[in-house]
């Protein structure tokens, strides 16, 4: 069963090596992260390449060893080749390179670590988020003690919300949730945090960055939290120090950038019966949250979707009746839109939102 | 672990046979209680981890949801636990008259444990019914049952063993040789004992 | 060569074929049942990922709706997982441990089955979510709250926990099954240092599945309380902690990867001997490194938790980034055994070597993954899936398929076709890299895992695509491994006992063996009896550089 390698064999393995070379340098340009842009990710970038540059060598070592073994090793003939069963000192050795390898990399991410997770004094502006299903609130704190005149920023699924933030300065988020766990990330600032729904004995997650040049960023919820977590998107606009107080005073004035949130929306009463809806048409206010009361007269699934053509913006939970369920549904920009009950397509009608 | 394996077997043996696999040592069946019990370390062990998380994330006083009366550990707690510590005791001294080919006091003591075991789970399902809180009023109401009840399947479970090991020694099946699952069936109670132990200074004295 | 196998002469007892295999307690027939289960399961969530992949290929919601994908993504890698990889490595090691000990069966033959039928039902259990209401769909991890009865109302993720502790249970049985067979039905000679890898690695193995598995059904059973009877372990309102829920997820789900990588491993070290025709380098090291990953794997669990900001960071990342030095300690192993061997490239060592290389890559990812900052940019992103698929596909699965080429002739006589074997190989070699690699990239450049679709600004585009036709390849490979294995069986070449001149003692007897697996035992005097007794007679061309008593 055993023939000579063939020649041929060779080549066309050379040819293949040559070819994955090339493929494996077009993506290590890939491999290299965003550009950085705070201070912070400034030195992750740094810790990254090292260590990139570190598990790069590993590779090509290794990988290149057992190409060559195979390429150089084949069997020609039946004679049994030496057998050898071990070697202490080469295993030594060989135990000792990874374990080297291994210190200077803790050593060097527990650093990185330790300085990235300092926490300053003063930060410029400290942040209130709040991610929830599937948007995101960021609120401004302030020293005033007047939460009536506070600076709120609410998304939606559809729009997702911007945090402005001075340029050069600390920015300390803390990161709060009432319903499940999200992820605040950015990839440009090489960063992400939990946003956990914490019990109350334990104080809520921080994450502190200061972001080095003007631009926007955009972030996205990075854990999974449910139908529309892809939808849980924001962004991160970073500017000057006077052009971020004029966003702020703008807010305060209601000549809203971003929607402001007003406090509780409308309440909507739908019901089913017979398969059917009691209404063709409903209204909420553009931008602000609202809830639908749905109550479901039969005994069997019903519930109230959003749409907007063919994307389903909103689902409501299925249920079976007789009983009322409320639903939560986050701002949506102004237009029309279809209530479709997901189970029965046909029972439908026109939501305007103004 | 204190599995014995003998590894000095001499090298030249060949044997002709493959069924002839090791007979020294522990018997295999006792093996396998053993790997089972320390699985079931573990799953209690998870079950604790619970608790003392939810001890820890807990604020103010540990204990009965507010309302309820505390534990107390009379008239119960304490008597059942006095009996399943004592039925520990029966277990063994079955095991030692087996050890001795005493078939007959194997099967009384072994019907003693049972009893002691059943007295224990009646009672404990009799102090569910005073104690004034249920599994779903909050942390402490749903460590309290899921241990507790948890704990009370494994005895329930012991019991059923106990029940076969005491008709099987009625059919005179076990002797001095061979009665395995009796030594197998008494690391499990003793197991359940502990646990119990464990889990009575956690909830009632640890506060 | 002179064949060197004893065969035996008794003849099996017959029986009708289908209750033969419904009621048959023998470890090989139920070794079988475990490989064919598995791969049906295989199939299953491999569609189920071509459905991700489909949906991902380009920008915008083509084929599902959110949660559609959701519960595609979840049951994917839930059935992958724990009805795929664990278990097909379970068969085989049913199959194949009892006969490299010389035993004639396991220790517990009808708790064997028992753990075994336990599987299907568990399965079934879980997709039956798909007929009431929909299936789970909060990733394989089911993280609280997300998880819980005020978030996810369906029976589904019921199903799932049920079907999953019928799993669990089975799990658990089987390893208690593996272990007391390695510790008590050993044949005479075979010292605990003569066992061939592939024992070592699945005792050790067995040990973690006992040891990790009863932590997530404590956990399981909790947030079954939770979602069922008002319990609040994890509800942070009712005084829980849903960080709890990660913390016995993971001190389960990471013994779990090297629950399914250490068989794997097992199945390469067997491979790479023989087709060197070389000892394993270092057989004492490659034991301890073993055993130090098992130990290892118990204190690094929190690595999948840097960014949840409540655990201790430093300690978890040293630990994690330790088990690189048991585990490069095996890499050296298998490069020295390739180092000055007689190397023939038959399709099972294509898929060992394909192993080295391809769970290096994700050896060094999880290395990468291993140091805080970094996981903070690249946790929960493509790059984390692009690692578990290097580690979980390019390891574990390239593993399987190599077990699958070496010892279906032991099983069934006949050997796979070779050159359709390599067709497969290379097609799922390359489909895997192009599937996988550029998950990397994205992963990098910030694209969440997890998410049904992505902005076509975002410059993901390209590289999902090349993704989405990596995986159409694998998917295409499949097709000439089905028929390779189904032609094989129907009308495959015979080979005899011993086609690749094994080392162990399952290449003693006849293929497939008789259900008492062997009538003639050679001596053991090493961990590689049956190459001892082919050589017997050019001992002295033979330089044995050590021989190790016990
Ligand atoms: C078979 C499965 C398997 C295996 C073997 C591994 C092996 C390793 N894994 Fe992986 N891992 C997973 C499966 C696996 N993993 C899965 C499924 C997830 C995601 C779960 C989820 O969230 O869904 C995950 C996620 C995961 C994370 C969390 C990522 C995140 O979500 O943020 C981390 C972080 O530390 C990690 C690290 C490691 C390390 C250090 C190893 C090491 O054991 C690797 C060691 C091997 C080598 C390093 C290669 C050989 C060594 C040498 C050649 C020596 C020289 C090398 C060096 C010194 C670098 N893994
Ligand atoms: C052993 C484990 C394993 C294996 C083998 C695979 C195999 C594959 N995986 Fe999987 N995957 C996971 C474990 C695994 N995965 C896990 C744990 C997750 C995380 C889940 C989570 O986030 O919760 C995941 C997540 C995951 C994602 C991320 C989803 C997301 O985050 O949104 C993606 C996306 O590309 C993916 C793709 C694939 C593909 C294309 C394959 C392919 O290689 C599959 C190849 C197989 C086939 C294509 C089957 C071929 C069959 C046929 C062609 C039909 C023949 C049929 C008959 C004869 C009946 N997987
Ligand atoms: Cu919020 Cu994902
Ligand atoms: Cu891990």
């Amino acid at each position: 069963m055993s023939r000579p390698m063939a020649r041929p064999r060779t080549r066309s393995f050379l040819r293949a090596g040559a070819l994955l070379a090339l493929v494996l340098l077009a993506t290590a340009c890939g491999m290299v992260p965003p550009e950085p842009h705070t201070t912070e990710a400034k030195e992750v970038f740094w810790l990254y390449n090292v260590i990139l540059v570190m598990g790069g060598i590993v590779f090509v070592a290794v990988e290149g060893f057992i190409v060559y073994s195979v390429l150089r090793y084949r069997r020609r003939d039946d004679r049994l080749p030496t057998q050898i069963h071990g070697n202490n000192l080469v295993e030594l050795i060989w135990t000792a390179i990874p374990t080297v390898i291994v210190l200077i990399l803790f050593v060097l991410s527990t650093l990185t670590l330790n300085s990235v997770s300092q926490a300053s004094t003063h930060p410029g502006v400290t942040i209130e988020v709040e991610g929830k299903q599937w948007s995101w609130v960021f609120h401004y704190l302030d020293d005033d003690g007047d939460p009536s005149n506070d600076v709120i920023v609410q998304g939606t699924a559809l729009d997702g919300a911007v945090m402005a933030v001075p340029v050069g300065e600390p920015v300390k988020l803390i990161l709060i949730s009432n319903d499940v766990i999200h992820s605040f990330y950015v990839p440009a600032f090489l960063v992400k945090r939990d946003v956990v729904p914490l019990p109350e004995a334990k104080k809520p997650n921080e994450l502190e960055f200061t972001v080095t040049e003007k631009g926007t960023y955009s972030g996205q919820c990075a854990e999974f939290c449910g139908d529309l977590h892809a939808r849980m998107t924001f962004s991160v606009q970073a500017m000057a120090r006077p052009d971020f107080d004029a966003w702020t005073a703008a807010i305060r004035a209601g000549e809203t950038p971003a929607p402001s949130v007003p406090a509780g929306g409308g309440v909507l009463k739908v019901s089913a019966k017979n398969t059917a809806f009691d209404t063709k048409a409903l209204e909420a206010a553009a931008g602000q949250p609202f809830k639908i009361e749905f109550t479901n007269d039969d005994s069997f699934d019903h519930n109230v979707g959003i749409w907007n053509g063919s994307e389903e913006l909103f689902r409501g939970e299925i249920f079976s009746g007789p009983a009322t369920k409320t639903y939560d549904v986050s701002g949506l920009p102004a237009g029309d839109y279809t209530f479709v009950c997901d189970v029965h397509p046909a029972m439908t009608g026109t939501l305007t939102v103004k | 672990m204190t599995v014995q394996v003998p590894t000095s077997m001499s090298a030249d043996t060949t044997t002709h046979t493959a069924l002839a696999h090791r007979e020294a040592g522990m018997p295999t069946p006792l093996v396998g209680m053993l790997l089972f019990i320390a699985s079931e370390v573990m799953f209690f062990g998870g079950l604790f981890a619970s608790y003392f998380n939810a001890r820890a994330v807990h604020i103010g006083e540990w204990g009965p949801p507010a309302g309820a009366p505390e534990l107390e550990i009379f008239p119960i707690a304490l008597p059942i636990t006095i009996i399943l510590v004592a039925s520990s005791f029966t277990m063994q001294f079955g095991v030692w008259a087996i050890r001795r080919g005493d078939q007959r006091a194997m099967r009384n003591w072994t019907l003693l444990t049972l009893v002691l075991g059943v007295t224990f789970l009646i009672g404990q399902i009799y102090d569910y019914t005073q104690l004034g809180f249920g599994i779903s009023d909050g942390a402490f109401g749903t460590v309290f049952y899921t241990l507790t009840g948890f704990h009370g399947a494994h005895v329930f479970g012991g019991a059923v063993g106990l029940t076969i090991l005491a008709a099987r020694a009625s059919q005179g099946q076990f002797s001095k040789q061979n009665h395995v699952a009796v030594e197998a069936i008494s690391i499990y109670w003793h197991f359940v004992d502990v646990v119990w132990i464990a889990l009575f200074s956690t909830l009632y004295f640890l506060r | 060569m002179a064949t060197t196998a004893l065969t035996p002469t008794s003849e099996t007892y017959r029986r009708s074929w289908v209750i033969e295999w419904l009621t048959t307690v023998d470890h090989k027939k139920i070794g079988i049942l475990y490989i064919v289960n598995s791969f049906a399961f295989f199939f299953a969530a491999g569609i189920l990922a071509l459905l991700v992949r489909s949906e991902l290929a380009v920008p915008g919601l083509q084929f599902l709706d959110e949660r559609t994908y959701n519960q595609a993504f979840t049951m994917h890698g839930t059935i992958m997982i724990f009805l795929f990889v664990v278990p097909v490595l379970s068969g085989f090691a049913n199959y194949i441990v009892p006969l490299q000990i010389g035993a004639p069966d396991m220790a517990f033959p009808r708790i064997n089955a028992l753990s075994f039928w336990f599987l299907p039902l568990g399965g079934l259990l879980i997709f039956s979510g798909y007929l009431f209401g929909g299936a789970a769909a909060e990733g394989w991890t089911l993280y609280t709250p997300l998880s819980g009865g005020k978030f996810s109302t369906g029976v589904g993720t019921d199903l799932w926990l049920i079907g999953l502790l019928l799993v669990g249970t089975a799990s658990i049985l089987g390893s208690i099954n593996f272990i007391a067979t390695i510790f008590k039905m050993r044949a005479p000679g075979m010292t605990l240092f003569r066992m061939p890898i592939l024992v070592w690695t699945v005792l050790v193995t067995a040990t973690l599945i006992l040891l990790a598995t009863p932590v997530l059904a404590a956990g399981m059973i909790a947030l079954f309380i939770d979602r069922n009877y008002g319990g609040s372990f994890f509800d942070p309102n009712t005084g829980g902690n849903p960080i709890l829920w990660q913390h016995l997820f993971w001190f389960f789900g990471h013994p779990e990867v090297y629950i399914v990588i250490l068989p794997a491993m097992g199945v390469v070290s067997e491979i790479l001997p023989v087709f060197t025709r070389r000892p394993l380098f270092g057989y004492r090291a490659f034991v301890h490194a073993t055993i130090a990953i098992g130990l290892l794997s118990f204190s690094v669990w929190a690595h999948h938790m840097f960014t949840t900001g409540q655990v201790f960071m430093p300690f978890f990342s040293f630990m994690t980034a330790l088990i690189a030095v048991p585990t490069g300690v095996k890499m050296f192993n298998w490069l020295a055994t390739l180092w000055r061997g007689s190397i023939i490239l038959a399709t099972p060592m294509l898929f060992a070597l394909g192993f080295l290389s391809m769970f290096l890559i994700g050896g060094i990812s999880g290395v990468m993954l291993s140091a805080p900052p970094i996981d903070f940019h690249l946790q929960d992103t493509y790059f984390v899936v692009a690692h578990l698929h290097y580690v979980f596909f390019g390891g574990s699965v390239f593993g399987v398929f190599a077990a699958t080429y070496y010892w279906f002739p032991k099983m069934t006589g006949r050997r796979l076709n070779e050159p359709l074997g390599k067709v497969h190989f290379w097609m799922h070699f390359i489909g895997f890299n192009l599937a996988f690699f550029p998950q990397h990239i994205l992963g990098i450049q910030g694209m969440p895992r997890r998410v049904a679709d992505y902005s076509p600004d975002a410059g993901w585009t390209l590289l999902n695509l090349m993704s989405t036709a990596g995986a159409v390849l694998i998917a295409a490979s499949v097709l000439p491994f089905l028929v390779n294995v189904v032609a094989t069986f129907i009308n495959g070449e015979r080979v005899g006992d011993d086609p690749w001149e094994g080392n162990t003692l399952e290449w003693a007897t006849s293929s497939p063996p008789p259900a008492h697996n062997f009538d003639k035992l050679p001596p053991i005097r090493s961990e590689r009896p049956v190459f001892d007794l082919r050589h017997r007679h050019d001992a002295e061309r033979v330089s044995v550089a050590k021989v190790e008593d016990q």
